[in-house]
C-alpha cells in the first residue's frame, strides 16, 4: 500500500504542475505492554500509515502530510501543498531534491520474533521482569516494565529517482527496579533499545537494575568542588547526544548555533577520540539502507582522533555548501521537514573494562544515571547534568553511594583533557555504540 | 469523520462483538508550523492526523487498539484487537476502573478568527518580519522565529454512557536568537501561546516579544555562568511553574505511585512543603491549556494536591483511582489516538499568597533570582524525589537587590526538601501553556500549562559551568 501511495502521490504532482516531488510513506504496526507491581496494566495495540509530501514550485517550498486513511488520501495533500507553495516566498538557497536514490546493504534490522509476535511470550517476559527484581535482592522491587515492539516498512520516491523500500522491526524493554531500606529507597531505570532480539538478555537487565538500584541506597550529596569522573556507556550516549550531536549537524554550523563551526581539521577533543556517524553498522536503532529522504547511507568519522573532520548533512544543507548528501536526513515524524540528524555514533573504544577504569580513580564518582542532561545547551557546549545514581570512589574503591549533584562544565574543555581514557568494552544504546570514559576533572555541585 | 454518531456506531459493535464495556476515542488534529531561520523560511508544514481508538474491557482484562484507517474493515479489525489483548490481559492481571457518573457535553473554545482560514502569506509574512529584524541587531548571528497554529478535536464515547467532544484551538509564536560576543554565542528563547484563534496573533507586537528576547541574549552572551553551589531563591512565575511540575506534578500522578514509583507513595497527611504551599491541577484556569474532561471522558475539575503544606491527594485515571480507593480525578490523558492514556497533568500550579514580589527580595544579602525566560525544561526521577531543570540568563541579588545577569544557571533538589524552604509566596498568580511543546511520559507528549506566584526559597542547588 505505502508503494502506491508514493507512485500515485508523485504521478498527482506532475498533475498539478509542480517543479519536484517527494512522497515518504510509513506504515507502522506497534504493539506495546506495560506492566507494574500489580502485574500487567495495558496492552495495546495498532497501526498508523504516515504521509508526508514536499513539493517546490520553483524555488518555493512546503511540505505537509499526516495520518492516511487510504491511498487515495494522497491526492489532497498533494493538492493542498501545491497551492500553498504557489503563496510562498524563494528559498533562494533550495537548489533541489535529492537526484539519485539508493539504498546500502545492511544487516540486523528486521526479526521476525517481532514482526509476528507471540504476545503471550513476551507477556511472560515482562511477568518474569517483574517479580525477578525481588528474587535477586529482597531489597528491590520491579516497579515498572514495558515491552515495545514495531514493524515499520518505508516507501520514498521522488520525480527524479527509484521508490525505495525498507523493512524494518523495533524492539525495547524499560524497566525500573526500587529498592528499599530502612527509611532508605533508591530506583534504577535501564533499557534495551535495538532492531533486533539479537542481544536482548533480559535476566542481565533485570540484574543490573537491581545491583544499581541496591547498591545506591542511601545515597547523599558530596561537597562542591573538582573530581573525577567515569561515565557508564548509557550515560556518555546521554551527554553526546545532548552536546555534541546537534553542534556536528550542518544546519547547526551553517546557522552560526555550533561551537564547532569554522574547526574542521582542529584538534577539538582528546586524541584518544574518534566518533564515527554510521548508518549501516549492523543491528543498532539508527541503522538502514538509505534516509528519510532516499539518500543512501555511509560511514564517515567526525572526530578522527580528537579531530573534527567534517559535519553531517541532508541534501538541502549539503547544497548550501556545494556538497553531496552523507545520508543524515531526519524526519522526527513522516510528515516534518527533514534535517540533519545522527544515524548511529559509534565511539572507538580503549583499553580495559569499565573496572579498570574505576580502579584508576582517585578521589571521584562513577556515574550510572543522570537526570536533565538533555537540557544543556549546545549552542555554547555547557554540560548540566543531574547525578540520580552514582557512587563515590576513593583510591580506586568505591566508598559510599551519591546523588543530587550536578555536573557542570563546557563539553569541549572536558573532553579534551589530557589522560582522558575510554574502556576496551563497547556498549550498544539505541543509536550508540560506545565505550565508557574517565574524564579526569569536572566540577560537580553538591552541598 | 470524527463525530459521535461514528463513535456510538463503534462502541455499538465492540459491546456487540463480546466487549463488556469500552471506552471509544476518536480524534482530528491539524498543526500548522511556519519556520523561518536565520532570514530564510525554512518549513512551511500542515499535518493533519485522523483515528480512533478503543479500549475493551473483557472479563477482568483491557485492551486497547487503534487504527488510522477509517473503512469498515479497518475499525472492525481494531474492534477485534482490542477485545482479544483484553481476554489475553485478563490471564495477567485484573483490571477493574473506578465508576463514574455518565456526563454528556461538548466543550468548544471561542474563536473569532480562524487561523486556518488566514493566507499562507499573511503568516509568513509575519514571522519573516520578526526573524529579519532580528538579524539585523548587532551581535545576534542566528535566529529561528516560528509560529504554531493548532485545532485539537476529541470525541469520547463510553459504555456507561459518557458522550463528550472537546475542540481546543491554539494558537502561538517562538522566537530564538543567538548572540556572539567574542569566541562565546550562546542563546535565549520564549514563546508566548493563547488558547484561541488568530485574533491573539493580530493584535501584539511580536516585533517587541522578539526584541526583548534579543537584548536579553545579547547581554547573557557577555555574562558569566554562576558559582556552583546552595543559594536563596527567589523564583519567578515561569519556573515556579517548571519547579512545581517537577517537584511533585509527576510524583503525585496516580499510576507511578500505585506502581510504588513514587515518592509520594504513603504520604498523604503528611507534611511535604512549607505550610505557605498550596497545590492544585485544574483543567480550565485562565491562561492554561483547558483539559474539561479526560481522554476517558471523566470531568476535569479542580484538584488539591497540597494544601497548607500537607500532601492531600493525587491524580488519578479511572484505574488508579480504583487501586488507591479515590475519586477518579479527570487526569487520564493521550497524546493521541496511536496511544492508551496515561497518568498526566492539566494545569498544576501554586495557589498565590500575600507577599508583594518586591518584598521578597528584602534581607537577601545574597542569592539569585532565578527567571523563565530562556527556560528549556526539565525532568524528574519521582522514585527518589531528585528533579531538575534548565533555567534562562538570571540575577544574582545582593543586598536585596538583582545585580549581575548569569547564565547557563540549572537547579537542581529533592522534591522533599524544596518546598519546605519556601517561606514566602507572593500574590500575582501567573499560568501559560505553549504549543510548540508540553510534557512528556512514556514516550508522549501533551499539552499542559502551569505556573504560580513568585517565591521565595532558603535553598536550592544551582550548577552552572
Amino acid at each position: 500500500m505505502i508503494e502506491e501511495i508514493v507512485r500515485r502521490g508523485v504521478k498527482a504532482g506532475a498533475k498539478y504542475g509542480v517543479s519536484e516531488i517527494e512522497v515518504y510513506a510509513v506504515r507502522r504496526i506497534d504493539t506495546d505492554i506495560v506492566g507494574t507491581v500489580n502485574g500487567i496494566e495495558r496492552i495495546s495495540t495498532g497501526q498508523r500509515i504516515s504521509v508526508g509530501v514536499r513539493v517546490s514550485v520553483g524555488k518555493k517550498v512546503t511540505v505537509q502530510g499526516g495520518f492516511v486513511s487510504k491511498v487515495e488520501d494522497v491526492d489532497s495533500i498533494v493538492e493542498t501543498a501545491v497551492k500553498i507553495a504557489r503563496t510562498l516566498p524563494d528559498d533562494p538557497q533550495w537548489v533541489s531534491l535529492p537526484r539519485k536514490l539508493g539504498k546500502t546493504h545492511v544487516e540486523g534490522v528486521l526479526d521476525p520474533r517481532i514482526k509476528n509476535p507471540e504476545l503471550e511470550q513476551f507477556l511472560e517476559i515482562a511477568r518474569h521482569l517483574l517479580s525477578r527484581a525481588k528474587e535477586i535482592d529482597r531489597r528491590a522491587f520491579t516497579s515498572t516494565v514495558s515491552i515495545g515492539m514495531a514493524t515499520v516498512e518505508r516507501a520514498i520516491g521522488n520525480n527524479y529517482g527509484e521508490i525505495q523500500l525498507d523493512e524494518s522491526t523495533e524492539f525495547d524493554t524499560f524497566i525500573n527496579v526500587k529498592a528499599v531500606e530502612g527509611g532508605e529507597e533508591s530506583g534504577y531505570y535501564d533499557s534495551y533499545v535495538a532492531p533486533t532480539l539479537h542481544r536482548y538478555d533480559p535476566e542481565q537487565l533485570v540484574a543490573r537494575a537491581t545491583e544499581v538500584a541496591v547498591k545506591t541506597l542511601g545515597a547523599k550529596r558530596i561537597e562542591t568542588g573538582t573530581y573525577e569522573l567515569v561515565l557508564i556507556p548509557r550515560v556518555f550516549a546521554g551527554v553526546l547526544q545532548s552536546l555534541i550531536v546537534p553542534a556536528i549537524c550542518a544546519d547547526s554550523v551553517q546557522k552560526g548555533r555550533s561551537p564547532l563551526k569554522g574547526k574542521e581539521g582542529s584538534q577539538v577533543l582528546s586524541e584518544g577520540v574518534t566518533i564515527v556517524d554510521d548508518g549501516t553498522y549492523p543491528g543498532l536503532t539508527g541503522t538502514k539502507g538509505f534516509d528519510d529522504e532516499g539518500v543512501p547511507t555511509k560511514r564517515k568519522v567526525v572526530f578522527g582522533k580528537g579531530v573534527l573532520e567534517g559535519f553531517l548533512y541532508d541534501s538541502y544543507t549539503a547544497s548550501v555548501e556545494g556538497k553531496v548528501s552523507t545520508g543524515n536526513a531526519f524526519r522526527p515524524t513522516p510528515f516534518a521537514t527533514p534535517s540533519p540528524w545522527i544515524s548511529n555514533v559509534i565511539v572507538e573504544p580503549g583499553k580495559g573494562e569499565l573496572t579498570d577504569l574505576v580502579r584508576e580513580v582517585r578521589r571521584g564518582i562513577v556515574v550510572y544515571s543522570t537526570i536533565g542532561e538533555w537540557l544543556s545547551n549546545p549552542v555554547s557546549g555547557l554540560l548540566n547534568a543531574t547525578v540520580t545514581n552514582a557512587v563515590y570512589v576513593e583510591n580506586g574503591e568505591e566508598r559510599f553511594p551519591v546523588r543530587g549533584v550536578v555536573i557542570s562544565g563546557n563539553i569541549y574543555e572536558l573532553l579534551k583533557q589530557p589522560g582522558l581514557t575510554l574502556s576496551g568494552t563497547l556498549e550498544s544504546f539505541s543509536r550508540f555504540m560506545l565505550p565508557a570514559i574517565h574524564i579526569p576533572q569536572v566540577t560537580l555541585a553538591g552541598k | 469523520m470524527v463525530t459521535t454518531e461514528l463513535a456510538h456506531q463503534v462502541l455499538e459493535e465492540a459491546l456487540k462483538r463480546g466487549a463488556e464495556s469500552a471506552v471509544v476515542r476518536l480524534q482530528e488534529r491539524t498543526y500548522e508550523s511556519v519556520v523561518y531561520d536565520t532570514g530564510v523560511l525554512r518549513s512551511y508544514s500542515v499535518s493533519r492526523v485522523v483515528g480512533l481508538g478503543i479500549r475493551a474491557l473483557v472479563g477482568s482484562g483491557a485492551g486497547y487498539a487503534y487504527t488510522t484507517s477509517l473503512d469498515k474493515d479497518s475499525i472492525v479489525g481494531a474492534i477485534e484487537r482490542a477485545i482479544s489483548i483484553a481476554r489475553v490481559a485478563g490471564k495477567y492481571g485484573r483490571k477493574v476502573f473506578a465508576p463514574v457518573k455518565p456526563v454528556k457535553d461538548v466543550y468548544k473554545v471561542e474563536v473569532k478568527v480562524d487561523p486556518f482560514n488566514i493566507e499562507p502569506k499573511a503568516k509568513v509574512d509575519l514571522v519573516r518580519d520578526v526573524n529579519t529584524n532580528s538579524l539585523k541587531r548587532e551581535g545576534i548571528v542566528s535566529a529561528v522565529t516560528r509560529m504554531g497554529l493548532e485545532r485539537d478535536r476529541r470525541v469520547i464515547v463510553t459504555s456507561e454512557g459518557s458522550e463528550i467532544e472537546v475542540d481546543v484551538v491554539g494558537v502561538g509564536v517562538a522566537h530564538m536568537a543567538v548572540a556572539r560576543y567574542g569566541a562565546t554565542i550562546e542563546r535565549v528563547g520564549d514563546r508566548e501561546s493563547y488558547i484561541g484563534g488568530y485574533e491573539y496573533i493580530e493584535r501584539k507586537d511580536w516585533n517587541a516579544f522578539a526584541e526583548e528576547i534579543d537584548r536579553l541574549a545579547l547581554k547573557a552572551v557577555q555574562a558569566r555562568t554562576p558559582p556552583p553551589g546552595t543559594y536563596v531563591a527567589i523564583v519567578d512565575n515561569e519556573v515556579v511553574g517548571l519547579l512545581l511540575h517537577e517537584a511533585f506534578g509527576h510524583a503525585s500522578e496516580g499510576d507511578g505511585v500505585v506502581a510504588g514509583a513514587s515518592i509520594l507513595k504513603g504520604r498523604v497527611g503528611e507534611k511535604v512543603a512549607s505550610e505557605l504551599v498550596t497545590i492544585v491541577d485544574a483543567g480550565l484556569v485562565e491562561g492554561g491549556y483547558p483539559v474539561p474532561y479526560d481522554d476517558e471522558g471523566v470531568p476535569k475539575r479542580k484538584t488539591t494536591i497540597v494544601e497548607k503544606g500537607v500532601l492531600k491527594g493525587y491524580l488519578t485515571s479511572r484505574d488508579s483511582a480504583h487501586e488507591l480507593g479515590i475519586e477518579p480525578t479527570g487526569n487520564a490523558r493521550a497524546q493521541d489516538i496511536t496511544f492508551d492514556i496515561l497518568v498526566r497533568q492539566t494545569n498544576y500550579y501554586a495557589e498565590p499568597g500575600d507577599w508583594k514580589v518586591e518584598e521578597l527580595f528584602d534581607g537577601v544579602s545574597f542569592g539569585i533570582y532565578l527567571r523563565g525566560r530562556g527556560a528549556m525544561g526539565g525532568q524528574v526521577n519521582p522514585s527518589v524525589g531528585t528533579y531538575t531543570f534548565s533555567i534562562g540568563p538570571s540575577y544574582i541579588i545582593k543586598n536585596g537587590e538583582p545585580s549581575e545577569l548569569v547564565r547557563g544557571v540549572v537547579v537542581s533538589g529533592n522534591i522533599l526538601e524544596t518546598l519546605k524552604e519556601v517561606d514566602a509566596v507572593a500574590r500575582d498568580l501567573k499560568i501559560t501553556t505553549s504549543v510548540f511543546g508540553g510534557c512528556g511520559k512514556g514516550g508522549q507528549t501533551v499539552r499542559v500549562g502551569d505556573g504560580g506566584p513568585h517565591l521565595r526559597t532558603r535553598r536550592i542547588i544551582v550548577g552552572g559551568g
